[in-house]
């Protein structure tokens, strides 16, 4: 690692930090941000998600070799952390640190990809169905029922055997299309309460069309279970991501995703535990700080949770 | 409350009392010589135990033990003539003639259910091995015994189309002789599926038992064999996912056997662990990257880029063999000097090979129109890039590591890889239709070279094993002549020649050959281990009455 | 709670599950269907596409293949799977008691691991055993669960020797379940696997149960307990247990898929024989008859998971007679 990388690190935490504690500035003046930062455990949250975030967009800066760059590979395989190598070589003699910042682009932009698909569709179909309600409802929420019957692990094995071939974008969307079923339910049920509301009867009697009532009065106030919803589902298509990886159906040589950085190195598990340990890690903070910033906004936006 | 807590109390005193009574349970009965279990950590399971329908090596490892062979060879591998050969089904044989070979079958012989093996089980044999209907891989290397008849129903003849110096070999070698009145009426086309697959019945030293789907096979040792008693009563397969697992089980005690190590890194745990003793013995497998020279898909179309031999040759000098084999394998391996392993003997370092030349390399390739046109690292040639796919087997996990040591080495010269991991059985259906780009491939090599070249690099494995269809006239002469070359040192001389042949053609990027080391539990005696079959022997090794343990002593 | 009304509700769930299966087989249908070229692949060999063109007549036009289908599917006709060489009905038979072993056991430690911890936690809640404690749940929950059975394998199978590396059953002694030794030794084989997915379920249900514990603590029945004079100690395992067990199956029915999906990494890390696995090689065949029969089966044990925990829930307090315990919190799944 260079001067230059270590300097970059430390801008990366510095930022995060300052970042979090601007944010937590909020809470003194709004009551909502006050319960948002109650718990340790969500500025920490943030403050982590933050610095991965920065770390992915700024791989170039941090990481001081090519991550797909196979060093030397009779003498550099499987070294154990160094200041060379702050976190080892893998077995193929790739600098791990390297590869786990642009992995993180991979793994988080797959899982933003996937939650923003999921989100999206579920947010569409639950204001949909709660909104109009009758047979409409009915009909989605059939469908949703069928939806959460599918182990979703089957129906992506399901795809990737007919689709010989399948490229891995297709399967990112494949991934969000098959995650939206019970972000669909919770808008249902917050549409479902609030269309009853004041605000929403008298934007109707308005004249204002469906579409401009779901959108511009409903959604805003169910924002709660959105952005719980939306921040989980990263965490799982990230999970998911992962685990398609390792079983090798996920991202493609040579490039770097966390899931089939434990892949490459698991068979070196025993002798180089390192290539295993830093990706695994890397995922479960990841997903770690995604559930405690949702449990943050859960406690920020929806009072009747209990603490 | 009060007396609902002595009844809880009395409860979990009982549970715990069954299973303390459960655990005495496995105190068994057998604790004279001729009893032990061995339990081998294999990692691939096999579709079928039908010798003719599988290359499969446990199909061979449990065929070893289920099947016996006319003769076979002895530890020295011994191929020419019928020197330090094993009789085994055959007591005893003759030549009638230059082109006649008469056996007589041991009288003692008996299918486990009873029946006396004869001459004719012979005779059905190979013509089952012959047809086409059965689609065997090895009946290319029976292409030189022109039929086989019986004299009498223990005597059976097998007439040659030429004279050679492994006419014996070849007869006895590649067929296990096989029931024929329990397979006359299975319809030929159908043997990879039979029913006989998964319940055989044979003639060896061992019977077989049970082949529980997914997890294990069992056999037991025929006592009444009689070539002599197995020394060890029961032999049980174990399949593991992978090899790592394999070799963990082995570790732990949970497994005696694992014949092939591959890593450094297994051989060192392996060393460490107290209970197992390590054997070394000559390796016979090698691994190759094979190029398609045909079309995928359409074997009457050149491949659009295998098909230039001078590519092939500038692909193979970007490759640093020795560099691959010695991140992955350490010791453990060799570059070889053409498809053999160190089993063969004409093992020849001095061999001419394709020199490691990345510069060379880009020169031929920019003579033949391969450059980059469009200035995104990959070269290519009118619109088409130099890109192609590599088809691993996704049990193999070295094979998995070499196809991402190769991706790096070819996109230094400006070659895109992508790596397939698809399962073994598929990897061998797209090679055998010749549906593929490139392949990572092992095979295990015969103690003779002249049927596996034969096999897998000539015309004659068209639509078998010469998945690339590699054809040189030149080459196949040479072989022809080594093959009937009359002394051992004239068939040195012309195998090196041969392979110094192909090597410049480029077919293949040969890439290692394993030096088998195998791991085997301390307390088994006599353990020897022939080369081209490890587990030929197995009914030699012997585990001694006091160092009997707990598994060995098993009634069942 | 009335004979009638009951037998209606129960009538009408069980309706709902079977027209959820029939979607389902409608779903994977018509996901086959979207796949491009014949369903006989480059990987697969003439002679067996040939046999599955016959059986399931795939020149005729689509409405036809769909009769067929549905009728081979009552018959219990999966199909026949390439890579195996036997009928999908068999091989699947034979895999999935394992899984639901392993399911089963899993959501044993779950419930007692989540249970116990829940209420450790909400007793000494915001104090220092439970602050370290919810970020250990937190910190597992998030795990990866193929990377924890890396590990547990690793530490608890070869360095320490304590548990089998892989594998049901012993082979020597156990190649059938057939005596109380050989259940013990399933067990044993069990350990690891279950608890892979377990502590992470386990996780999951200490976060949970520690939330509702704390609602319920504060209110008002336990407070008129609490007020009556009647011990803590009864009234934590009284009322609150009998909550949490509710809870539990509630949330129970949604664990089904997570369990299903962490089984065929665990499977295939474990060598556990299971239907996971046989999907995943499947996967690596591309034998589509055999992963589509296992998406099949994975939702019918979904499915019935479900209902299950309806009924359980049904029967327990006619009260949480809902359309479906799905309408509860989902987004863990």
């Amino acid at each position: 690692m260079t001067f230059g990388n270590w300097f970059a690190v430390l801008v990366a935490l510095v930022v995060a930090a300052e970042f979090v504690r601007m944010l937590r500035r909020r809470a003194l003046a709004q009551e909502r941000w006050r319960r948002f930062f109650r718990h340790r455990t969500t500025s920490w949250g943030l403050g982590i998600l933050t610095f991965l975030v920065l770390v992915a967009l700024a791989a170039p800066l941090v990481a001081p070799f090519d991550p797909n760059r196979q060093l030397d590979i009779v003498h550099l395989t499987n070294r154990a952390p160094s200041w060379t190598f702050p976190l080892g070589t893998d077995p193929l003699s790739r600098d791990v640190w390297s590869r786990t910042a642009y992995g993180a682009r991979v793994s988080l932009g797959i899982g933003a990809l996937g939650a923003l698909v999921a989100v999206a569709l579920g947010t569409l179909v639950g204001a949909i169905a709660g909104y109009y309600r009758r047979w409409i409802d009915s009909v989605l929420m059939r469908g949703v029922d069928v939806g959460l019957a599918l182990p979703r692990i089957f129906i992506l094995l399901m795809a990737v055997a007919l689709w010989d071939g399948l490229p891995f974008a297709a399967l990112v969307i494949t991934i969000g299309l098959t995650s939206w079923f019970g972000t669909s339910r919770l808008v249902r049920a917050e549409v479902l309460a609030l269309r009853q509301r004041d605000f929403v009867v008298a934007a109707r009697a308005l004249g204002a069309d469906s579409g401009r009532v779901i959108f511009r009065h409903v959604l805003p106030n169910a924002a709660a279970p959105i952005i719980v919803s939306a921040a989980l589902g990263v965490g799982n298509v990230l999970l998911l991501e992962a685990s398609l990886s390792f079983l090798g159906i996920g991202i493609a040589p040579p490039d770097a995703s966390w899931g089939n950085m434990i892949a490459d190195g698991a068979p070196a598990i025993y002798t180089a535990p390192w290539s295993t340990l830093f990706p695994g890690l890397a995922i479960a903070l990841v997903v770690m700080s995604l559930n405690a910033v949702a449990d943050g906004v859960r406690d920020a936006l929806d009072p009747r949770e209990t603490p | 409350m009060l007396s609902a807590m002595p009844r809880r109390f009395h409860f979990s005193y009982i549970v715990l009392g069954v299973i303390a009574i459960a655990a005495c349970e496995r105190r068994g009965g057998c604790t004279t010589a001729g009893c032990g279990t061995l339990i081998d950590a294999a990692v691939t399971e096999p579709a079928t135990l039908l010798p003719p329908s599988s290359e499969d090596i446990v199909t061979n490892d449990i065929g070893e033990q289920l099947f016996l062979k006319l003769a076979d060879v002895g530890m020295s591998t011994n191929t020419i003539g019928d020197e330090d050969f094993q009789a085994l089904l055959a007591q005893r044989w003759e030549w009638d003639g230059p082109l006649t070979l008469v056996f007589h079958i041991d009288p003692r012989a008996r299918w486990q259910d009873g029946q006396p093996v004869t001459a004719p089980d012979v005779e059905f044999t190979f013509n089952a091995y012959n047809d086409s209907a059965v689609a065997s891989p090895f009946r290319p290397k029976l292409q030189r015994i022109e039929k086989v008849t019986t004299r009498d129903s223990l005597t059976a003849v097998f007439r040659f189309r030429e004279k050679y110096p492994e006419m014996f070999y070849d007869a006895v070698y590649h067929m296990r002789i096989l029931p024929a009145h329990l397979l006359r009426s299975v319809p030929r086309d159908q043997w990879k599926t039979a029913a006989f697959g998964r319940q055989p019945v044979g003639d060896g030293p061992y019977r077989f038992v049970r082949w529980q789907a997914a997890q294990s096979i069992e056999l037991v040792a025929d006592t009444t064999f009689f070539l002599g008693r197995p020394g060890i009563r029961r032999l049980i397969w174990r399949f593991t996912p992978n090899l790592p697992v394999a070799v963990q089980q082995v570790i732990a005690d949970q497994a005696d056997v694992r014949e092939q190590l591959v890593t450094p890194d297994n051989v060192e745990r392996a060393k460490a662990a107290q209970q197992l003793t390590i054997y070394a013995y000559r390796g016979n497998v090698y691994t190759f990257l094979s190029f398609n020279q045909r079309a995928p898909g359409d074997t009457a179309k050149p491949h659009p880029i295998f098909a230039d031999r001078d590519v092939r040759r500038a692909l193979t000098m970007a490759v640093d063999r020795a560099s691959l084999v010695k991140s992955t394998l350490g010791d453990l391996g060799q570059v070889p000097p053409g498809p053999i392993s160190s089993l063969v003997g004409i093992w020849d370092p001095d061999t001419r090979q394709l020199p490691y030349d990345t510069a060379q390399a880009g020169r031929l390739l920019n003579l033949h129109g391969w450059r980059d046109h469009d200035g995104d690292g990959v070269r290519d040639k009118d619109g088409q890039p130099l890109a192609f796919h590599i088809l691993v087997p996704s049990s193999s996990g070295l094979r998995k590591q070499y196809a991402r040591l190769l991706q790096e080495q070819f996109r230094v010269i400006g070659v895109r890889v992508e790596i397939d991991e698809l399962e073994g059985s598929v990897v061998a259906q797209r090679t055998g239709t010749g549906n593929y780009d490139t392949a990572l491939l092992s095979r295990s090599n015969d103690p003779s070279p002249g049927s596996g070249i034969t096999q897998s690099w000539t015309v004659a494995g068209f639509g078998g094993s010469n998945f690339g269809r590699y054809y040189n006239p030149e080459f196949e002469r040479i072989v022809q002549l080594a093959i009937s070359a009359p002394t051992r040192d004239r068939a040195r001389a012309l195998w090196r020649s041969a392979l110094e042949t192909m090597n410049a053609d480029a077919p293949a990027i040969f890439l290692y050959a394993l030096a088998n080391v195998g791991a085997v539990h301390k307390r088994v005696d006599n353990v020897q281990f022939r080369p081209d079959s490890w587990a030929a022997l197995l009914r030699t090794w012997r585990i001694p009455p006091e160092r009997l343990i707990d598994r060995d002593r098993v009634e069942r | 709670m009335t004979g009638g009304g009951g037998g209606r509700w129960l009538a009408r769930r069980l309706a709902q599950s079977v027209a959820i299966i029939f979607a389902v087989v409608t779903f994977i249908f018509i996901l086959i269907h979207l796949a491009p070229g014949r369903p006989c692949s480059e990987n697969l060999d003439p002679r067996v596409c040939a046999q599955l063109s016959a059986q399931f007549g795939l020149d005729k036009p689509i409405v036809v293949q769909y009769w067929r289908y549905l009728v081979e599917l009552a018959h219990g006709n999966l199909g026949m799977s390439f890579s195996l060489r036997r009928p999908v009905w068999d091989a699947l038979v034979e895999t999935v008691p394992f899984t639901l072993q392993l399911a089963g056991a899993a959501l044993l430690l779950d419930f007692l691991l989540g249970l116990a911890l829940g209420i450790y936690q909400a007793s000494r809640a915001n104090r220092l055993p439970d602050v370290i404690l919810g970020n250990a749940t937190l910190f597992i929950y998030s795990l990866p669960t193929f990377w924890l059975a890396l590990i547990l394998l690793l530490v608890f199978g070869e360095k320490l020797h304590w548990f089998p590396v892989g594998g049901a059953s012993d082979p020597i002694f156990c190649p059938v379940v057939d005596s109380l030794y050989c259940v013990a030794d399933r067990f044993w084989h069990l350990v690891l696997p279950a608890a892979t997915l377990g502590v992470v379920g386990a996780a999951g249900t200490a976060r949970f149960q520690r939330a509702a514990m704390l609602e319920v603590a504060s209110q008002d029945y336990v407070r008129t307990a609490r007020a009556k004079g009647v011990s803590e100690r009864q009234i934590v395992l009284r009322h609150q247990l009998r909550n949490a067990l509710l809870s539990f199956i509630t949330r129970f029915g949604l664990a089904f898929p997570f369990l299903l999906t962490g089984a065929v990494l665990v499977e295939t890390i474990f060598a556990w024989p299971g239907m996971g696995r046989l999907a995943f090689d499947a996967i690596l065949t591309r034998d589509y008859p055999l992963v589509t029969a296992s998406a099949l089966i994975a939702s019918t044990v979904v499915v019935a998971g479900n209902l299950l925990a309806d009924i359980l829930l049904g029967v327990a307090d006619p009260r949480l007679r809902v359309h479906s315990t799905a309408d509860a919190d989902v987004v863990t799944a």
